[in-house]
This record gives C-alpha cells, structure tokens and sequence, in this order.
C-alpha cells in the first residue's frame, strides 16, 4: 500500500461550519463592508465567530475577515449574518463617496475649534 | 439348586402261598364223604354210586393237586418279580443320588475350575467323580462342552480386550488430533504458514486413515485462509486507492468552494457532503479489511474540528448539536480515528432516532481524559440491542466472520476504540434515547501531559474560552512555573519583539492601533515580576518549551489581536 502524504488542511468541511447554509440570508454585507464588534466572545461559541469578534475589534472589512479566516466569502458572510442577526456586531458600508458636500460646514468647524482654545 | 428327590420304593406285597395241607385235607374230606356216601348207599346202587364217588374223587384230587402246583409256581414267579424291583428301586435311588452329585457337586466344581483357568480336561479328574458311571459318562461330555465353553470365552474376552485396547487407543489419537494438532495447524495456517510447512511441522497421527483427515482439513483450511488473506488483501489495496479518490476530490472540492462564487456554493457543498459521506463508507470498510484511515494529521486537531470533522461525514449532520467549549486537542495520529469512531456512533444515533429529532453531543474535560457524550432522544435500545452494541463496540469481534451486514459501523468503532485505548459505553439517555460515552485517554489529548492539569485552573481563570487567543498569555504564565520553561520562554518570548522594541519603545504591528500595541506591551513586562526563579531543567523540558514557545508565537502571528 502506498504511503499517502500526510494532510496538512483542516477537517472542518465548510457545510459544518454554516450548519448546511450554503447562501447568507439577508445581503447586509458586501465585500468591503465594514464590520465592528459589540461584545466579547462568550464560551461555547463557534470558534470561527471568536474570531471574527476578536478581528472586529478594529473595523475590518469582510474581505478582510474572510482572508484571515481562510474561508470563502460566502460562508463568512454567513457567519457575520449570524452575528448581525445576535448583535455581537454591527456593520456599516465605507463613505468613501462622501466628501465635501458630506461635510459640517465652516462655521461649525470654527465654533468647535473656539471651544477647544477656550478649554 | 433343588434336587428332585427318588421316590421312597414302595413296600410289595409278596402273596403268601396256599399251605400245602389245605388240598389235602379237603381231598380227605372229599374221599370221607364219598365214601360215607358209598356205605349209605343202597346196595344195588353201590357199585355205580362207588365208581361216580370215586371218579369224582379222583377229578377233584388232580383238581386240587394242579392248582396247588400252580399256585406255587406263581408264588415264586412273584418272589422273584418283587425281588428284582427291589433291585430295580436300589438301582434308581442310587442314579438319583449320582444325578444330584452331578449336579450338585461335579458340575459347579467343574465350572468353578474351567472358569479360575484349568483346561476342560484337567477339570473333570478333580472333583469326586460321581459314584455311578452313568452320571460319571454323563459328566464328562457336560464338562468337556463347559470346558470348551470357557474356552470360547476365554477367547472373546481376549478379543474384547484387543478391540477395546484399540479403540482407546484410537479414542487417545483422535483427541489428541482434535484436542493438539488440529488447533496447531490452525494456528500455524493462521500465522501464514503454507498448509505443506505447517504438515512438516505437526505430528502425524500413526492411523492413515487420520493422517488422510488431518491432510484434507489442513490443506482445505490453508486454502479458506488464503483466499481469506486474499480477498481482504485485495479490498484493502482497492479501497485506499478509493479513499485517496475521495480525498483528492474533498482537497478538490474545497479549492473550487474557494474559487467559484455564490451560484455554485450550495452545489459544491452538496457535492462535499456527499463526498465526505463516500469516505465514511470506504473507510469504514477499509479498516474493517485491515487496511487505514484515509487521512493522517501530522498536527493536534482541536476538538471543535474533531467534533465537525466527525458530524461532516454523517448524512443527518445538520440534527446534531455540538456542544463543546473544551480547547484540547487530539494529537495527530489519532485524530483521524478519533474523528470516524465519532461519526459512527453519530450516524447511529441519527439513524435510530426520529428524523425531527435532534442529537446532542457534549465534550467534558476530566481528568481521566476527554469524555464525549452522544445523546439521542430516539427509542430506548432493547436490552438484547444493547448487549449487542456492547459486545461490538468492545473490540472483541476482530473477525470479519462475525460481522453482519448491516452493523459494521459498530465493529469497525470497537477496532478503533482497542486500537487507541478509548473506552465506548452505552447508557439509556435522560432524554429518552440512548446515550454513547466515549472516553479518550489522556495519551491522545495533544500535551496532555503538561495541559490536562491546568485545564480547571485555566477555565476558572478564563470563563469565556476564546481558544487560540486569549488563553495564550495565560498559559505562558503558567507554564513558567514549570521546569526549564522559564528561560526558554523569556528569550522565546513573543510579546516582547512584536510589540516593545529592547529599549521599551512600543512597537505598532500592522493593521493594529497604537493603544492596542501598547496594551499588549504592558503584558509581558508585568509578567516577569512574578515569576519564581527558574528552577532546574532538564534537555527534554527545555526542548518541550522550545517549542511550546515557537508554537506561542505562531498563533500569536496568526491571531494576534491585543490585549
């Protein structure tokens, strides 16, 4: 019998990990939206979403996650809907559109920047 | 013995003969009267009168002398009758008592003897030979026949003894062939013996007839065994060339789940599953054939994988619950057989429950090892069903002769479970159904010499188990109480380069704030201050933490978050 190589990958199949999901319910997120944790991890729970909460303690994209995680995006989009659907995160799109018309306009600037000197 | 008894000779009247004087006077009388008569008679009548008188008297005078003659004669003839039956009765009385001598006395003493061994000829001289030749004539042919009786008996009594001698003798190769030889040459055959080496070496039973059966039976059972060795053989090799199919597909599978978007996920996914399904079966079969496990693990596999890995392979996976926060892992070479055992018992329990129903499996960490429980909430197992499941999961039926059909799951569980020590018990479950708990030894938890203590401390520590991440500090501390890994863990220390430069000067990894880098540095200074003198160490110890270490810092390159 031949010697097979030793496996190096992980046992988890992926329909383990989102419990036979194969399509995330709601399309909150896309690739580049921005994704923050609310809580710590609590025991028990799925390691990937320890790790995703872990990640989000710094918005991070979920492209992002999904790199690190080294998990298609599908499934973690799955898992952040999980999450979302638990409020252990929120998710917010990046304003990267908005610029100047987004922006407080001038006078509140100065008002904020008197207050500043006046401290 | 009852001896008829001669009749007492009776007495014989002898008749007495008539006394002689009797005819005489009565021819006295008869001539008185005739002459009386004579003188009475007128005279003219006399001469007549005389002449009839003495006619008569003459008649009657020879009358009288005849009878009395015969009379004698008859007399003696009577004597002499009544003196030869006298003879006569002397003569049957003797026989009688020579009769009863013989059968009394000659021919029990002849038995006697011809019976203790004497010759039929030698035993009539010895007795008192009866008295009358007759019975003695008589005796003689009687002793011979005896004689020549006992010697026929005599005879068949040696033959007797022969054919017992031999039948025992038989009786003792038999059992020695059944009771010896034969388990030898099954033993040898079964040790892969040629069934002519295994011949060579057995002591041949001295009856051909047994040598011939012993051959027949050696080289049949070579030729069972052969075919047996072959055809597992044979199905072993197939099978791990289907097992590598299968798992070349999974590795496939998963690249494409990578690769391909959305549209096709759940395909693939249904393509996963049921090719994880497909390696259940042909492992399944290839460790019933002797062959191995389609994968090997060269690292520790968590258990939360284990428990993934084992429910993937299942055709219900999505009924079964995990409940686990246990962070051990199962070392490498176990993992793989720890995973398969695991799917067959969760295959059971989803197969023999009602397909709403969920399965719960729970992981408690113990200090005698790892304990999963598998809980169905199906029918409770008959009594009969759950002896059986005992006896299969307790590794006793190696023999693929004892498999059934349709229950190999549970053999192949009892191989695995002796292969690597762990011990598969079945209980009725509280919910209703049945539960299986399986216990794994300390010896297939990865470190589970160094870990399995601090497991408690570590969960009272650390409430919320976050697996790879949060722990790792924490155990550092720890395991700095422990021999050698003091200095090896300061000069290894991961936290100190990554986020303090030597000077002290906070160093921001990327992708992290500044805040956070400088939280992380505040750990690793504090930690020294308590940390016990290194005590001795030894070259293993030290290496152990060597690589605990290197370990540390690989995950903290991979999961570094902050403190």
């Amino acid at each position: 019998m031949t010697r097979r190589p030793v496996d190096l990958g992980d046992p988890d199949r992926l329909y383990t990990v989102t419990g036979g999901r194969s399509r995330a319910d709601d399309e909150k997120f896309d690739l580049v939206t921005l994704v923050v944790s609310e809580c710590r991890p609590s025991p028990g729970m799925q390691s990937e979403h320890v790790r995703i909460l872990e990640l989000c303690e710094r918005p991070i994209a979920v492209v992002e996650i999904s790199a690190e995680l080294r998990l298609p995006v599908t499934v973690v989009r799955i898992l952040l809907g999980d999450l979302l659907s638990t409020g252990r995160i929120t998710a917010r799109h990046p304003r990267a559109g908005r610029s100047l018309v987004d922006l407080p306009d001038s006078s509140l600037l100065e008002e904020v920047l008197l207050g500043l000197r006046n401290l | 013995m009852s001896v008829p008894v001669a009749p007492k000779p009776r007495r014989i009247r002898t008749p007495r003969p008539l006394p002689a004087a009797v005819p005489l006077v009565s021819v006295a009388a008869a001539g008185a009267a005739g002459g009386a008569a004579i003188a009475a008679a007128p005279a003219p009548a006399r001469g007549w009168i005389a002449a009839t008188v003495l006619v008569g008297w003459v008649w009657l005078a020879v009358t009288v002398a005849a009878t009395a003659l015969n009379s004698r004669r008859l007399h003696k003839a009577v004597t002499a009758t009544g003196g030869e039956l006298r003879s006569l009765q002397t003569h049957t009385a003797q026989t009688a008592a020579g009769s009863a001598h013989l059968v009394n006395v000659t021919l029990p003493t002849v038995l006697k003897r011809v019976r203790d061994g004497e010759s039929a000829e030698s035993a009539p001289s010895a007795p008192p030979a009866p008295p009358d030749p007759h019975p003695r004539g008589a005796a003689q042919p009687a002793t011979a026949d005896v004689g020549g009786a006992g010697g026929g008996t005599a005879a068949a009594e040696a033959a007797a003894a022969n054919v017992a001698q031999r039948l025992a003798r038989s009786a003792e190769e038999l059992d020695r062939l059944t009771g010896v030889v034969l388990p030898a040459a099954i033993e040898r055959l079964r040790g892969g013996a040629s069934a002519g080496t295994a011949l060579a070496e057995l002591e041949q039973p001295a009856d051909p007839r047994l040598r011939a059966a012993l051959e027949s039976i050696v080289r049949e059972f070579a030729f069972s065994e052969r075919r047996a060795a072959a055809a597992q053989g044979a199905s072993a090799k197939v099978l791990s060339r289907v097992q590598a199919k299968a798992v070349s597909m999974l590795a496939e599978l998963r690249e494409m789940q990578d690769r391909h978007g959305e549209d096709v996920f759940g395909d693939l996914l249904t393509l996963d599953h049921n090719t994880s399904q497909l390696g259940l079966l042909t492992d399944r079969l290839a460790l019933l054939m002797g062959g191995r496990a389609s994968r090997a693990w060269n690292k520790p596999i968590v258990m939360e994988s284990i428990l993934r890995g084992a429910v993937g392979r299942i055709a219900a996976y999505q009924r079964v619950r995990l409940h686990s926060s246990s962070t051990a892992s199962v070392a490498g070479y176990a993992a793989e057989g720890v995973m398969h055992l695991l799917a067959e018992l969760m295959d059971n329990a989803a197969n023999f429950s009602p397909p709403i129903d969920e399965v719960h499996v729970y992981v408690e960490e113990r200090t005698a090892g790892l304990v999963v429980t598998i809980e169905d909430s199906g029918l409770k197992m008959a009594d009969a069903a759950l002896r059986r499941a005992e006896e299969a999961v307790a590794g006793r039926f190696h023999d693929l002769a004892h498999l059934q059909s349709t229950r190999l799951g549970l053999v192949v569980v009892g191989l695995l479970a002796a292969k690597y020590n762990m011990s598969v018990s079945f209980r009725p479950s509280s919910r209703g159904g049945t539960g299986v708990v399986v216990l794994f030894p300390p010896q297939l938890l990865h470190q589970s010499r160094t870990l399995a203590p601090e497991q408690p401390a570590h969960r009272e520590a650390e409430p919320a188990p976050r697996p790879p991440v949060r722990p790792l500090p924490q155990q550092d501390v720890r395991r700095d109480t422990r021999p050698g890994a003091h200095g090896a863990q300061r000069s290894e220390r991961p936290g100190g380069p990554r986020v303090a430069t030597p000077g002290g000067l906070p160093v921001r990894p990327p992708g992290r704030t500044m805040a956070a880098a400088d939280r992380g540095r505040s750990g690793p200074e504090e930690v020294p201050a308590d940390r016990p003198a290194p005590p001795a160490r030894d070259a293993g110890a030290q290496f152990g933490a060597f690589h605990r270490a290197r370990k540390a810092r690989d995950d903290r390159d991979r999961y570094d978050t902050g403190q």
